[in-house]
């Protein structure tokens, strides 16, 4: 290998290269977190569950309905939620829970979608805060698990979008 | 002499070697690009006549538009009225939009026309942004603002020449209080 020298500056210099492509895989590729809180039960344990994120869907790109996304709480800018997206731009929702009192329907405006938790009553979602940027999407789920066990190909399970079209359009 | 030896000892090899090493040298900076450039400054260039006529006041003029250096750490923090930020636009998230915060959160804002109520209060981790121009879209039309879309401060323009230096924010602080 020619260049590298085993001077204290030159491994220092590596070094923080090596830091920077990891926060580039980290932050453009993939990235992992770990849940928590009662509000994706029970898709994500209340503690201890591993998410891993595809960073390819930030901004909101090829995000579906039905995809688990990592975003920047709206109302709490330095904090990050898992929720589950149930209407995309133009699509027609329900503002609040199914049997709540108010049954208003809202269409979801251009470059916004609307996202609850699966655990209706524990989730604070587009519910309290309205329709969330795309922009402030980080990720989308794609495996959760936990390590345990001597076979990491058995920890993690990928994530599905559950939700399918029966009739092929 | 083994093989692998002729192979590596032959001058064409030798020499593709060394420029897919110099590659390498080059590649191994472009993180360390992506890490400056999404953690600590940028070049931006500005478009459009929305912060006419403190950015671009040769639009009518010139083709030439105005760039400006932006500051990104800790862009979600010490926001204060008058400063100019860029953020990701709500109705694109491809797109950035440059604009002058108004109000911060818990401030209440006399709004302009295409906002469908007279008054509004920003609320937690948002911001009121509007352009300084009159052909703008801003948070009269798309609302207050998250924080966290905001990817940085405009501290200082750059090009043209004439008007290089730092952007004195404060000074619309005191006006914005003036008019509302």
């Amino acid at each position: 290998m020619g260049g590298f020298r085993g001077h204290p500056w030159r491994i220092c210099l590596h070094a923080f290269q090596t830091l920077a492509f990891g926060h580039y895989l980290f932050n453009y590729q993939y990235s992992f977190g770990w849940g928590y809180g009662p509000s994706m039960l029970p898709t994500f344990l209340v503690d201890g569950d591993i998410i891993i994120f595809d960073r390819h869907h930030r901004r909101g790109r090829d995000v579906r309905v039905g995809d688990c996304v990592a975003y920047h709480i709206p109302v709490s800018p330095d904090e990050d939620g898992v929720k589950r997206v149930i209407g995309m731009p133009g699509d027609y929702i329900l503002m609040n829970s199914p049997g709540a009192s108010s049954d208003r329907m809202l269409q979801v405006p251009k470059g916004h979608c609307y996202i609850v938790g699966d655990n209706l009553p524990w989730s604070r979602d587009s519910r309290d805060f309205g329709p969330l940027p795309l922009a402030l999407i980080k990720g989308k789920a794609i495996a959760k698990g936990q390590i345990s066990g001597w076979h990491p190909w058995k920890w993690f399970k990928p994530l599905e979008n559950s939700l399918t079209t029966d009739v092929p359009s | 002499m083994s093989k692998w030896f002729q192979f590596r000892s032959n001058p064409r090899v030798r020499r593709f070697g060394e420029f897919s090493w110099y590659l390498f040298v080059f590649a191994s900076w472009l993180p360390v690009a992506v890490l400056a450039n999404d953690h600590f400054f940028e070049i931006t260039r500005v478009n459009g006549p929305s912060m006419y006529p403190f950015l671009n006041p040769d639009k009518d003029r010139s083709l030439t538009r105005d760039c400006v250096w932006t500051w990104k750490y800790d862009a979600h923090d010490k926001l204060a009225r008058g400063m100019i930020v860029i953020f990701w636009s709500p109705f694109n998230p491809e797109t950035r939009v440059i604009k002058r915060i108004v109000g911060l959160e818990g401030d209440v804002i006399r709004t302009k026309p295409p906002y469908p109520v007279a008054t509004v209060q920003v609320p937690p981790g948002h911001v009121w942004v509007e352009g300084d121009g009159d052909v703008t879209q801003d948070s009269n039309t798309y609302g207050p603002i998250a924080k966290a879309l905001i990817i940085g401060k405009v501290t200082h323009i750059i090009w043209p020449l004439n008007r290089v230096g730092r952007v004195n924010w404060e000074e619309y602080a005191a006006e914005i209080r003036r008019n509302s």
